[in-house]
């Protein structure tokens, strides 16, 4: 280790003049990146990194990733990912030196290809610690977002203004609306900790109008340091005036996520509400409906073109289909004979739910992950602070399209008019002339297509393991019973409810202690309403 | 009452048989057992040897262990093919303990009482250990343990070859601090509560202690297994790290890790300003991961599967091919890694020490496995000459894009384990040959 | 030859000379394995807390799927005193338990305290199942909770608790729970001498139990329980306070199931969360579905088998025993409505005749 320091002791400086000098050495020194020993890279890198020739810039930070490849003798770093079953995945090829630009393909389309067709330039982890000094600036001009928002963070209350300029002229070509505020924050934050007081107010307005995300602390901690009282006010009025608001859209992102919690509860719970309603079947095999939703996803991920996102969208149908048929069959083999008997039918499905774990378990091993597709990941800013995630977006969207359609069906259409009516009374509709066996197989057809599509949804926020439904059954047990045993309306306002406390909650206690407390206040709320919100005056509701 | 099938005694009848069938077919197995004190000499005089697999293979921990099991009946395969221990084939008994902890003690008294296993391969959390370790003590038969873990244990009827701290933890902590690995000042010491990250915290920060870290340059932090929710954790770690200097070192476990590495990049945390140096992930846990948040993050463990030997480079191909072959989920896809080559290595542990001792018998075999050596996949490594443990390299590696790992360091040669760790005990030591166990110093 | 050899004779004999006499002198001589007799007695522990299960649920439809919880409140409290009364003898020779020392707590949590004396701990291992399940039973049965509401509101239960059992600050050993049991009430518990002792005293307590349970039901306060079964509201109409019924079986249940769990834990040598997730209460009541519920012997039957063919199939078939045991699940349920004791009878009836009393019609499942 030490004849590399006493090697660049000698030899930095004058490399250094040498750098400047011209462009010819700079390509010297890229080109005993390629190929020379770990200490000459190690020199060469110095001395890139001493030269501050921002064109090296995109080079350096490809060595400080470590994704510096040769793709036909030109250094070229990855880019974003296309992720396939079929074959390694695929990156998107950017070349890196000596021009910073995408690669195109023969057909005119960007390169993408897979890691084992380039070649890694290997730098040892010594000589990429060489470029910590000069990591933020190299971030500066990343292409990667989180790499730019952290050069910036990382600047941030600093108090020697001689980083202004670099800061600007990056800013300059910053088109990302987060990171411009978050320069901009830097920037004042670095004017306020640096300038004469007399421009201190000017710094503070300009900081609070930003608002961007480290704001409020900055305001703090300058008022903490300020001796000024009538500074001192000002900022920490600000930096009052900031936190009510965070703790406004805190409350909002709270309600969001138990918007979005209520909505998968929902999901699960309307298929399991419709089939009790109708069957009296405790379905304790509901979770595994939604398992087969989740890998029937994965498959048809396995399946098409693992570049578009639509296999996503063809899944969500097939995943309804694909799970309803597993109900369809299930019913007619086993459960149709278990109608008298809703308890036994309880711990018969629970059978079927052991069956099938292990089925999935031998065909799909134990831990497969579907990806998301692009369209669907991030978020969108409503306000400022304040990010929605489309994937949960999406899950409120389907959850709600899932309400309205089991609504139209079973208010607006002549089978849901035939499921109303045997759900109140079985006998009497039989006796008018209504196929209630039919219809037994087309409501548990229905209720597990329901959970297969929230199964197919399911992939977007968490794994695929086979008793992934088990997760979230005993949840929606209790949304179903707190609603009021085979009502869809109680099934959904219970849903959305629980949803909203638990995240309530989560925010106070932690979130084991949350969920502790969520099971208490269900078990209270059944002490007063023994029933559910909305008790069923059907044929379940007598005893 | 409503008749399912017309003829009702019929198809009872039928199933009646399948279930009678199906208890004589499960009593013939377990019923005829003799007396315990014979077993080794009988399993011995068989047509085959048989040995125990204790790994689940269904429940909560298939996802680690599964694994294990394949590359167990891979090293039997090859073993058979090669003529055997002994000349006798040897006969791998498989059971499934589901992750329940009950049922792994009651699986390991059948696998040695019942079924008169020569010894058994198997377990993986430090509680699955606990519960079957006075099992194997009582009846002193021997358990070959593949997974690092805590130390402070020292038990004659196990095979320790996974790390011992100071074989993992200790030189982990001391790259890090060196020049060459970063230089780091400030530790953030973040697992998932339960035993070894407990232990392995308290070994950590008694050695950064002993280094001259000031206290206050040390968090210690644990979260429930299958926390998802790292936010507070990782703005926690941004603020410690602020300064600059810092890393965490993680024992956090399993189904954890995804959104903690996922949390901690969406942060603007980086491997280049605060590494994590993992104790608990993988290969075989990377495989199933979205890597692109982990590349530049480091681990240290005793073997990758990108070790560069000639019997590295056969193991791996083997262990593919074996997973192709036999139709196993995942294919050639699969990895190998740290855990699954110490299952293979105590395999051939076993077979070299029977060999040796001539006989599978406990008393005469332990013996012959002091000071055995064994050119495993991750290279040479030796068994301690007076206990139960495997001396043998660290290695530092930092997690590539493909989910494999560079070696970024290595140990020059082979750490001598130590079971209780001089830091945090260092009246005590472990010595099966000349004390019979664990000892103080002092006497 | 017809009168003598009923069914009922049947398993009463068979039940005592396998059990009593084959298996322990088998054991004594050597050609049946400690863990043949460890098996066995961990089994009955399950019966004892299933004929829990059978009075609540089969004789009065209530199915209460938090039973896992009160078993492992037994098996914890004698584990806590058998973890204190080790104390010293663990790998840290300290004078709180081993799992204390990793979790660096220095003084014993003063919760522990009564578990020294083990009068002590017995009492509450039983107690404290009856009191929780008094309190709970009290206000949910009050309020008319009752089928599938109580069914789903127990387990809420059983996954609140097990949640916070889970947890280290709890003190209870988290996921790991207790384990390294040395010695009860100075019996080693590695002698084979000891653990034969503790498989006759599970064994004479199902005995025990069961003689209590079958008492119970011929009794007038079982004869209301089947009454709450057939039709509760009619009951209630009678003058009887159906309530108060119904928590008294709900604590006999629990502290049944207690009692399981205190004989459980040292014949396991472990006791862990895991024995009380959600899943674990279900599984407890299968085992009465599956034996025969509203039967006692039934229970028994069921929890014995069940048990005994999860430990085989464990074994023998690795790879796919959840496909045995799930299609033997729905076999079961599909044919053999009243269980294995059901299908004893049915054979029987059919071999000769005779046809089981007429009492235990009132027992069809229509919760």
């Amino acid at each position: 280790m030490k004849y590399i320091f006493y090697f660049l002791l000698v030899f930095a400086l004058p490399m250094r003049l040498l750098a400047e000098s011209s462009v010819n050495d700079t390509q010297i020194q890229v080109n005993t990146l390629i190929s020379g020993s770990d200490s000459l890279k190690a020199v060469a890198i110095n001395s890139l990194v001493a030269s501050e020739k921002t064109e090296v810039y995109p080079l350096l930070s490809a060595i400080n990733d470590k994704k510096l490849f040769l793709y036909n003798n030109i250094l070229i770093t990855i880019g974003e990912k296309l992720s396939s079953d079929i074959g390694a995945d695929k990156f998107k090829i950017l070349q890196v030196y000596p021009e910073y630009k995408e690669l195109t393909s023969d057909n005119g389309n960007f390169l993408f290809l897979p890691i084992s067709e380039l070649k890694e330039v290997e730098f040892s982890r010594s000589s990429r610690l060489l470029l910590a000094p000069i990591t933020p600036y190299l971030n500066l001009l990343s292409p990667e977002v989180e790499k730019r928002k952290l050069a910036y963070s990382q600047f941030q209350g600093l108090k020697d203004k001689a980083i202004l300029p670099k800061l600007y002229s990056a800013l300059a070509q910053e088109k990302h609306q987060e990171i411009l505020r978050l320069g901009r924050e830097t920037i004042f934050s670095i004017q306020l900790n640096s300038s004469p007081a007399a421009s201190h107010k000017m710094w503070i307005d300009s900081l609070t109008l930003n608002w961007g995300p480290n704001t409020q602390s900055i305001l703090e901690e300058y008022a903490a340091a300020q001796s000024n009282p009538e500074l001192k006010n000002i900022a920490s009025a600000k930096a009052e005036e900031l936190q009510t608001k965070h703790e406004r859209l805190r409350m909002f992102q709270n309600v969001f996520s138990g918007l979005s919690l209520g909505s998968i509860l929902i999901m699960i719970a309307l298929g399991l509400s419709i089939v009790y309603g109708l069957a009296g079947v405790i379905n304790m095999a509901h979770g595994e409906f939604l398992m087969i939703g989740a890998y029937t996803t994965y498959c048809i991920q396995s399946i098409m073109s693992p570049t578009s996102d639509l296999f996503f969208w063809v899944s969500l149908p097939l995943a309804f289909l694909v799970s309803g048929i597993w109900g369809f069959v299930i019913e007619r083999l086993i459960i149709r004979h278990l109608y008298s008997r809703p308890l036994e039918s309880m711990l018969a499905t629970w059978g079927v739910g052991l069956v099938l774990v292990q089925i999935a378990r031998s065909l799909f091993g134990d831990l497969t992950a579907v990806r998301t597709p692009s369209m669907l990941s991030g978020g969108w800013e409503i306000v400022q602070h304040l990010v929605l995630p489309y994937n949960r977006l999406f899950i409120i969207f389907l959850s709600a399209f899932m309400i309205t359609a089991t609504y139209l069906v079973l208010y607006k259409s002549r089978l849901g008019l035939q499921i109303r009516a045997v759900t109140q009374n079985r006998r009497m509709s039989s006796c008018l002339g209504i196929e209630t066996n039919k219809l037994d197989a087309m409501t548990f057809f229905l209720g597990s297509g329901l959970a297969g599509l929230a199964g197919a949804a399911m992939t977007l926020i968490g794994n695929v393991v086979p008793d992934m439904g088990q997760t979230y059954i005993v949840d929606s047990f209790l949304v179903v019973v707190t609603g009021g045993v085979g009502n869809i309306a109680g099934s959904i306002v219970s849903g959305f409810g629980i949803g909203f406390l638990f995240k309530m909650l989560e925010s106070f206690f932690q979130a084991v202690y949350g969920k502790v407390l969520i099971l208490t206040l269900i078990i209270l709320f059944l002490q007063y309403k023994p029933k559910g919100l909305f008790p069923d005056k059907g044929r379940i509701g007598e005893d | 009452m409503k008749t399912p099938f017309k003829s009702k005694t019929l198809y009872k009848l039928l199933s009646l048989m399948l279930v009678a069938g199906l208890l004589f077919s499960s009593c013939s197995g377990s019923k005829d057992s003799a007396s315990e004190q014979e077993k080794s000499a009988e399993a011995a005089s068989g047509e085959t040897i048989k040995i125990g697999v204790l790994h689940s293979l269904s429940g909560t921990m298939a996802i680690s262990e599964v694994s294990l099991k394949d590359v167990i009946e891979m090293a039997v395969e090859e073993i058979n093919a090669s003529g055997g221990v002994l000349g006798k084939k040897v006969e791998p008994v498989i059971v499934d303990p589901a992750s329940d902890w009950d049922l792994f003690a009651e699986k390991s008294k059948e696998l040695i009482l019942d079924k008169k296993v020569a010894a058994v391969f198997g377990c993986w959390t430090s509680v699955s250990r606990k519960s079957v370790l006075p099992v194997f003590e009582e009846h002193n038969s021997l358990l070959f343990y593949p997974v690092q873990y805590e130390g402070e244990e020292c038990s004659a009827n196990v095979i320790y070859s996974g790390a011992t701290p100071n074989q993992q933890l200790i030189p982990a902590a001391e790259y890090l601090m060196s020049e060459k690995g970063g230089g780091y000042k400030k530790f953030y010491l973040l697992g998932t509560d339960y035993v070894f990250p407990r232990t392995a915290n308290k070994i950590l920060k008694a050695f950064l202690l002993s280094k001259g870290v000031p206290k206050e340059n040390i968090i210690e932090e644990y979260t429930p297994f299958h926390h998802q929710d790292y936010q507070t954790i990782v703005s926690k770690v941004k603020k410690f790290a602020a300064g600059g200097k810092a890393c965490v070192l993680s024992t956090v476990n399993g189904d954890s890790n995804v959104p903690f590495y996922k949390e901690f990049a969406n942060q603007g945390l980086t491997a280049a300003m605060c590494p994590i140096m993992a104790f608990s992930v993988a290969e075989d846990e990377l495989r199933s991961m979205d890597t692109e948040f982990l590349v530049g993050h480091l681990a240290a463990w005793n073997y990758y599967q990108s070790v560069e030997s000639p019997e590295n480079k056969l193991f791996v191909e083997n262990f593919k091919k074996f997973c192709e072959k036999k139709g196993l989920p995942g294919g050639k896809d699969r990895v190998t890694d740290d855990p699954i080559c110490w299952a293979y290595t105590d395999i051939y542990l076993w077979k070299n020490a029977v060999e040796k001792a001539g006989t599978t018998e406990i008393e005469k075999m332990r013996p012959a496995l002091y000071g055995l050596e064994f050119k495993s996949p991750g290279g040479l490594v030796k068994m301690s000459e007076k206990n139960h443990h495997l001396a043998k390299p660290v290695m530092i590696g930092e997690i590539r894009s493909d989910g494999q790992f560079d070696i970024i360091w290595k140990t020059d040669g082979l750490v001598e384990p130590e079971p209780w760790s001089k830091l945090t005990s260092p009246d005590k030591d472990c010595d099966h040959v000349s004390h019979g166990g664990t000892y103080t110093l002092n006497d | 030859m017809k009168k003598y050899l009923t069914a009922d004779s049947l398993f009463y004999i068979l039940l005592i000379t396998v059990f009593l006499i084959v298996l322990p002198l088998g054991n004594i001589l050597g050609f049946v394995s400690n863990n043949t007799i460890s098996l066995w007695g961990r089994y009955f522990c399950f019966a004892i807390a299933a004929l829990g299960i059978d009075l609540i649920w089969g004789y009065t439809g209530v199915l209460s799927m938090c039973q896992a919880f009160f078993f492992c409140l037994g098996g914890y409290s004698i584990a806590m005193h058998m973890l204190l009364s080790a104390t010293g003898k663990g790998v840290y020779s300290a004078a709180i338990p081993d799992f204390m020392v990793w979790n660096q707590v220095e003084t014993l949590p003063f919760f522990w305290e009564p578990f020294h004396s083990f009068g002590l701990s017995l009492m509450l291992a039983l107690a404290l199942p009856a009191i929780f399940a008094f309190l709970f039973g009290f206000f949910v049965f009050r309020s008319r909770i009752k089928g599938v509401y109580f069914a789903i509101i127990t387990q809420a239960l059983a996954l609140a608790v097990w949640l916070i059992f889970l947890r280290n600050e709890t003190m209870l050993g988290g996921t790991n729970g207790l384990t390294d049991f040395k010695s009860l009430l100075g019996f080693e518990l590695s002698n084979p001498k000891t653990k034969l002792g503790l498989y006759l005293i599970a064994f004479l307590t199902l005995c025990g139990t069961f003689l209590f349970c079958r008492w119970l039901v011929n009794s007038k306060f079982g004869k209301v329980l089947v009454g709450i079964l057939d039709s509760e509201s009619r009951l209630s109409f009678t003058a009887y306070n159906v309530v108060n019924y119904k928590v008294a079986v709900f604590v006999i249940a629990a502290v049944l199931a207690a009692i399981g769990g205190v004989l459980y834990a040292p014949q396991t040598g472990i006791i862990t969360p895991g024995r009380m997730d959600v899943k674990a209460s279900i599984e407890m009541v299968m085992w009465v579905a599956l034996g025969g519920r509203g039967r006692l012997k039934g229970a028994i039957i069921g929890a014995l088998l069940v048990n005994y063919l999860y430990s085989v199939c464990t074994s023998l078939f690795p790879e796919s025993w959840l496909y045995i045991l799930g299609i033997l699940f729905i076999l079961t349920v599909l044919f053999f409505e009243k269980g294995f004791w059901g299908l004893i009878e049915m054979l029987e009836a059919k071999l000769t005749g005779w046809s089981p009393a007429k009492g235990s019609e009132s027992l069809k499942a229509n919760v």
